[in-house]
Parts: structure tokens; sequence; C-alpha cells
């Protein structure tokens, strides 16, 4: 674990260097855990497919299965075992609360 | 300026894809001491994000990955992964390639790879090893596989919120890491720096890449992989199940009017496999090919070609004269069938993969080393039917698809050959 002083001076130093943070970074991240929040909230609902998150989460689809794979990969959601055009997602136990 | 770090190598391979990795095998199995540079965070080049090969359905990396660990624990094999080699001399007999090691940001000795950073970055990226499919963090190990198992941080994507650096067990976060300079010392040069594919932005009648539901075959190999962004196949413009998929062949090979007339020699059998898996995942899908010629040339593909057919795909000979969309995404190909009747028609697909052609991954010709190239930007060889490795440049040996497109078999003879071709003339010096 770095050192908390340590750390505080080498990320002031990157802030001189760098230069803040760009504000389209910060909106997109902004962005992106608006979206996720949407996704995970509409899964305590249930088992959903990636359009009905969309619709959820007031996404495109496309960007909603972005997200949606980003979580996964994460361990946040999991796959619900079925058929069906659409695969349906949900919570992985523990990420409900 | 940072401390400058010396290596001494018989042989400096640039490029560890399948290719660079066998001949740098093969050399230091001979007893030379070799020197690999590849510019990506983990050697294994292009094989490695594939599915499966060509003609036997063998598990692409369970032939990538023994190759990969061998060369990253050869005592005579020294790996510079994330480097690039921006310039190399000839003195006499020895080569000097100044190379740059890119930073990765973290101490590459103290990383123990437990991925405690990846997992607390809160910033999500598109991955390119997904091919944008899928997605990874501002901080993370390139893919499970890779060798080396060290993460990368992108630090344009990095909001500095300092989680990373709270949670490594080994302190071993370095937002301030620079560029390393590094001298490579050798006596012969194999290229190996393989191949790009043209763009999906190559053609405006196939949609400029705009259109969510027109992969390219980079993207399908990662649908099809059994660790791919899905887990299974599905489009990317709302996560369906495609019932009809289509490919398009020859949407950057033959064609005069995006510089590449020459046929990419491997776009065929790779559509055929991938129908074939594909079939296999999805057993009441339409699988639809439409092709100029079918190439199916080496050991067993014309039986791999004829066991498809049999499998119910469908071969449709027509030239595709645009792919568009309607408004929920499908893919219409507007074709003219040059068998049977001669109208166009369009066609509505769910999914549809344009056989992207390919072209050299490395303009070699930069490094000066006497290597010609042809009108195509692949290396020449001096004498095609002495030898299928050796250049003009004394020393400068070329293995796989830096001579043009061939397939994983041929890439590795190759490889076998450019070994062959140093050895003996690092022998000789």
């Amino acid at each position: 674990m770095a050192d908390a002083k340590k750390l505080a001076e080498q990320l002031k130093k990157l802030n001189e260097l760098r230069g803040p943070v760009p504000q389209a970074l910060r909106d997109q991240v902004a962005a992106q855990n608006k979206a996720q929040k949407a996704i995970l909230d509409a899964l305590k609902g249930g088992p959903k497919t990636a359009p009905e998150l969309a619709a959820a989460a007031g996404l495109p689809a496309d960007k909603a299965l972005w997200y949606l794979v980003g979580l996964r990969k994460y361990g946040k959601i999991a796959d619900v075992a079925g058929r069906g055009d659409y695969p349906k997602y949900e919570l992985k136990a523990g990420e409900a609360k | 300026m940072s401390y400058t770090e010396r290596i001494e190598a018989d042989a400096l391979v640039v490029g560890s894809g399948i290719a660079g990795l066998q001949a740098a095998l093969d050399l230091a199995d001979q007893g030379y001491s070799v020197a690999i540079v590849e510019k990506a965070p983990s050697i294994g080049g292009k094989m490695i994000s594939l599915s499966k090969v060509f003609p036997t359905l063998d598990c692409a990396s369970c032939i990538t990955t023994p190759r990969m660990a061998s060369v990253s624990h050869h005592p005579r094999i020294r790996t510079l992964t994330y480097s690039t080699v921006d310039a190399i001399k000839r003195e006499g007999g020895t080569f000097t390639a100044a190379v740059t090691r890119k930073p990765r940001y973290i101490d590459e000795k103290e990383c123990i790879s437990c991925k405690r950073c990846e997992e607390v970055c809160p910033v999500y990226l598109p991955d390119e090893y997904e091919q944008g499919l899928g997605a990874k963090k501002t901080i993370s190990i390139p893919f499970t596989n890779a060798i080396p198992q060290l993460p990368v941080m992108h630090p344009e994507h990095c909001i500095r919120c300092g989680a990373c650096a709270r949670t490594c067990p080994k302190d071993c976060i370095e937002f301030l890491q620079e560029p390393a300079p590094v001298e490579i010392k050798a006596k012969a040069v194999i290229l190996a720096t393989g191949y790009e594919t043209t763009p999906m932005t190559a053609k405006k009648q196939y949609g400029l890449g705009e259109l969510p539901n027109v992969i390219s075959p980079m993207a399908a190999e990662r649908l099809l992989a059994p660790h791919g962004p899905y887990g299974r196949v599905l489009r990317p413009s709302d996560g369906k199940v495609p019932g009809s998929i289509a490919y398009v062949q020859c949407a950057g090979s033959r064609d005069k009017s995006i510089g590449v007339p020459y046929c990419s020699r491997v776009c065929c059998m790779y559509a055929i496999k991938q129908a074939i898996l594909l079939s296999g995942s999805l057993p009441v899908a339409d699988i639809t090919i439409y092709y100029m010629d079918i190439r199916a040339f080496g050991k067993g593909y014309e039986q791999f070609y004829n066991n498809a057919r049999a499998m119910g795909i469908n071969f449709v000979k027509a030239k595709v004269a645009r792919v568009t969309e309607d408004a929920d995404h499908n893919p219409v190909v507007r074709i003219e069938r040059q068998e049977g009747t001669s109208a166009p028609e369009e066609v509505k697909h769910d999914l549809v993969v344009l056989a992207q052609g390919l072209v050299p991954g490395c303009d070699v010709s930069k490094f000066g080393l006497g290597a010609g190239l042809n009108d195509f930007g692949f290396v020449q060889l001096s004498d095609e039917t002495v030898s299928s490795a050796v250049t003009a440049g004394a020393g400068v040996f070329a293995a796989g698809v830096v001579k043009g497109p061939r397939d994983i078999p041929d890439s590795v003879m190759d490889a076998g050959s450019a070994a062959m071709e140093a050895a003996s003339y690092i022998r000789k010096l």
C-alpha cells in the first residue's frame, strides 16, 4: 500500500506536469457511473435483456451492451442460462445491496 | 535523460507474433542469444487473439501460449515488450538498435500480477484486444494469458484518483515513470513485424465502419473465443443472438480502389473456419459467404471447404456492391449473383463480417537496412527461388507476413527458415 504522503506528492507533481484532469474525461466517467448505476438498479428488479436494460437506463442499446459486458467482466453481473433471441443478465450474488 | 540499458545478443527479432516467436526459439535452441522487441504489452501477436485455426480447428491459444511461455522462460532469449524500435544502424557486422521502452507506470520487477489495481480502477475503456466490443480499465493486464502478466496504465484516461496506488500490496504504481532508452547490439536482424488489416473505414460502400453490426473478422474471432467479450456470439448493436450471418469476401483485397490489388490468401479460409465455428455455436443460424473465388490452396483446405458446404453453409458467388442497414441496425447487403439469376437483390442479415485484407504491419524501410520492399510495402526477398528469408540487406532476414500475406503454417515454416539463414550468417562472421 502506497504511503499517503508519497502518493499525494506524486499526484501533485503529475498535475503540475500534465495539467488538471480534462473536463471531457471527468464528464465521460460521470456518464459511465450514471449508466452503470442505472443498469445495476434495473437488474435489482430481476433478470433482463440488453434492450430491456437500455430502455430502463435510457441508453442506446449498443452503449448499454458495452457497459453490461464491462460489468460482467468485472464480476458485477452474470449471464442467465436459457434460450431466446436476447440473453438475460442478472446481478451476481452480493451485488444486489 | 534516463540511464540507457545495453543488451548484446546474436540476433534481434523485431515482432513477437507466431513468426517472431518461432524464429527466436529456433535460434535460441541452437545456442544463439536472441533479443525480441515487441510493440504490444504482451508477446503473441495476432495469433493469440484468434479462437481456432484452420483447417484443423485446433485452439489457437493452445498452440501459441506454449511458444510464448518457452520464449519468456528461455535462458537465451531476452524479451522487451511495450517497446518500439526507433532506429537500427549497421556498423561493420554489428547492428545497433535504438529501442524505447514505453512506460507501463508500474514497477515491473515488483509487480506480482495480482490485478488489484485493475479491480479498483473506476474508469472503463474500450478494450482493443476485444476489438472494442468489450471493456477494460485505465490500468489493466492486456488479456488473460498475456505474457508478461503486467498491467499497463493509460495516463490519458487516468483521473488520478490514486485508488490503484492505495490498493497495490507491493507499492509499485509509478505515476511519474518515463520512457526508457535501450540499446541492443546484434549480429543479425530478423524482421517479423507481421500485418495490419485494411481499415473498416476503407470503403464507403461498406459503411465506413459506422454500421454497428458490420464487424471485422478479428472481432468475429473474439466473439467466437471462449473468453470473448460477451461469452457467446451476440451482435454488438443490441446483444441479440444473430440468426443470419453473412461474410463479404474480398472486402479489403483484390480491390485497386483501396490500393490492395492482391489476394490476402487467408480470408477465404478464415471465413470458412468462422462459418463452421458459428454453425457449431448457433446451430439454427443461416450462414452465407458471398465470394468472388474460393482459394483453398493448402493441405486439407479443399476438404475443409467441402465440409463447410456439406454442413449447410451457403456459398453465394456474388460481388457485394454495398452494405447498408435498416432502422433496426440489420445490415442489408446488395448483391449481384454471378451464377443463376443476374438481377441485383438486397438481402437482410443480422450480422455481417467484412473480410478485410492484409497490409504490412510496419514500414521496415525506415530502418534503412537494405531490405527492399515490393510495390505494396512488403519485404522483397533477394531471390525467392533460393531462400524464403534472405533479403538484400546483409544479415537482415524476414519471417512471416512481413514478406506478404500468408497463413500460420507458412509463417511458422518461414520463421524456421529465417532462423536457419540467420544462424548460418552469424556462424560465418
